[in-house]
């Protein structure tokens, strides 16, 4: 055989069995990888809408999907709302619950983020930033308490704590969040949400 | 050139021939992944799987791989494992999958890899490239675990996320930054040539 047929007889052949190989590891872990994905948001709504028993998604554009929390017997207890916004380096995606009559935030939570370690990714820790989101009114836009202050009693019902240091990731997440509660009011009032039930009266 | 005992073959990697300290390849993975130690660990065990397959590969078929096209297929070969450690973490591990993010893909071009199957899998047995795929990874993931001990302790105050500084201490936040990774391998590396000096002027 020439140099050159064995050439392309070596390269096809070590390409052929790689893409078969390949293929069947991605065939085998593809449920996995999906099932994990699905996990982690489903995780995330019972964790902002306490008290959900089954999931609904009722609304979706780019980087915004709203779910509804349903309890058992079938009644709505509230909404998850899962934006995602560019904060200091990348994306930053997270997820809130909000009540039935949007007025109060549960909680929020933060589901992936590349923020700069220490600094922004301080977004995901309890103690510097989630536990300042747990029940606030929403009624109206909420805002920032800056600068920083060291316990939860010194904000009032619709401020949030910043992160010192990562001004702009609480900001974008502060944004997003503000921009989604406004996005849920309209279609809420728009009777555009997709809830089983409700809109058919 | 000697021929080398198994036994050295292993520990050459360990210490002279160290992928980090001594022959500064992988600085890439190494630099970006420290900053804690379960990515570290994470990461060297993921590269010492490409690492060591790919050697059994590489050393089995070299004589069928004509050499104008080995750099060629080394590549598909270390990239096929890198892809299947990519997707395995993802399913099974997905938190550990998410911290390392893109390092993981870019094991394809991490230099230890493609170095070893260059300089030593194509040209020796398959006994002896699994030798030296896990003394090689012994040393890379050794160097990981001093620099993201260093880095964790001193930038978080946590050893594999267990405190271990007392609130007292006020985290270094540049050590798990990448100037940290800099400062903490520039030091290491200084070290280690001390070292290397002073057994050479000893014996």
């Amino acid at each position: 055989m020439s140099l050159f047929s064995r050439m392309i007889v070596v390269l096809t052949s070590v390409g052929i069995l790689s893409g078969g190989f390949l293929a069947s590891v991605g065939l085998l872990t593809k449920k996995r990888i999906a099932l994990n994905k699905q996990r982690e948001i489903e995780n995330a709504i019972f964790l902002v809408v306490p008290g959900t028993h089954s999931i609904q998604k009722l609304y979706e554009e780019k980087d915004l999907v709203l779910y509804g929390g349903i309890e058992e017997e079938g009644k709505i207890l509230g909404y998850a709302i899962q934006a995602s916004v560019v904060g200091f380096q990348d994306k930053i995606t997270f997820m809130f619950g909000t009540n039935i009559t949007i007025t109060k935030i549960n909680s929020l939570t933060i589901i992936e983020q590349k923020e700069t370690p220490g600094l922004g990714a301080k977004i995901t820790s309890h103690e510097f930033f989630l536990q300042y989101w747990k029940n606030k009114n929403c009624s109206g836009s909420l805002s920032l308490k800056r600068p920083a202050v060291s316990s939860a009693d010194e904000l009032s019902a619709s401020e949030v704590n910043t992160i010192t240091g990562a001004t702009i990731s609480s900001e974008a997440v502060l944004n997003s969040v503000n921009k989604s509660i406004e996005k849920l009011k309209t279609l809420k009032e728009g009777r555009k949400l997709n809830i089983k039930g409700e809109n058919a009266s | 050139m000697p021929v080398k005992t198994v036994g050295e073959e292993f520990t050459k990697g360990l210490w002279k021939e160290n992928p980090i300290f001594r022959q500064l390849l992988g600085l890439c993975p190494t630099l970006a992944v420290t900053n804690a130690v379960i990515n570290g660990i994470a990461m060297g065990l993921a590269t010492t799987f490409v690492l060591v397959l790919s050697s059994i590969v590489v050393s089995s078929i070299k004589k069928v791989i004509p050499p104008q096209v080995r750099i060629a297929s080394y590549i598909v070969i270390i990239a096929t494992f890198v892809t299947i450690a990519d997707r395995f973490l993802a399913a099974f591990f997905p938190p550990i999958s998410k911290n390392l993010g893109p390092y993981v893909p870019l094991i394809v071009v991490n230099c230890i890899i493609l170095g070893r199957q260059e300089a030593f899998s194509s040209k020796n047995t398959v006994g002896r490239s699994l030798v030296d795929a896990f003394g090689m990874s012994s040393g890379f993931i050794i160097a990981l675990l001093v620099l993201s001990t260093i880095r964790e302790i001193l930038g978080a105050g946590t050893f594999l996320g267990y405190q271990v500084l007392g609130s007292w201490f006020e985290p270094w936040i540049i050590m798990i930054l990448p100037p940290g990774a800099f400062i903490a391998l520039g030091i290491l590396l200084g070290l280690a040539n001390k070292i290397e000096q002073l057994s050479k002027s000893r014996s």
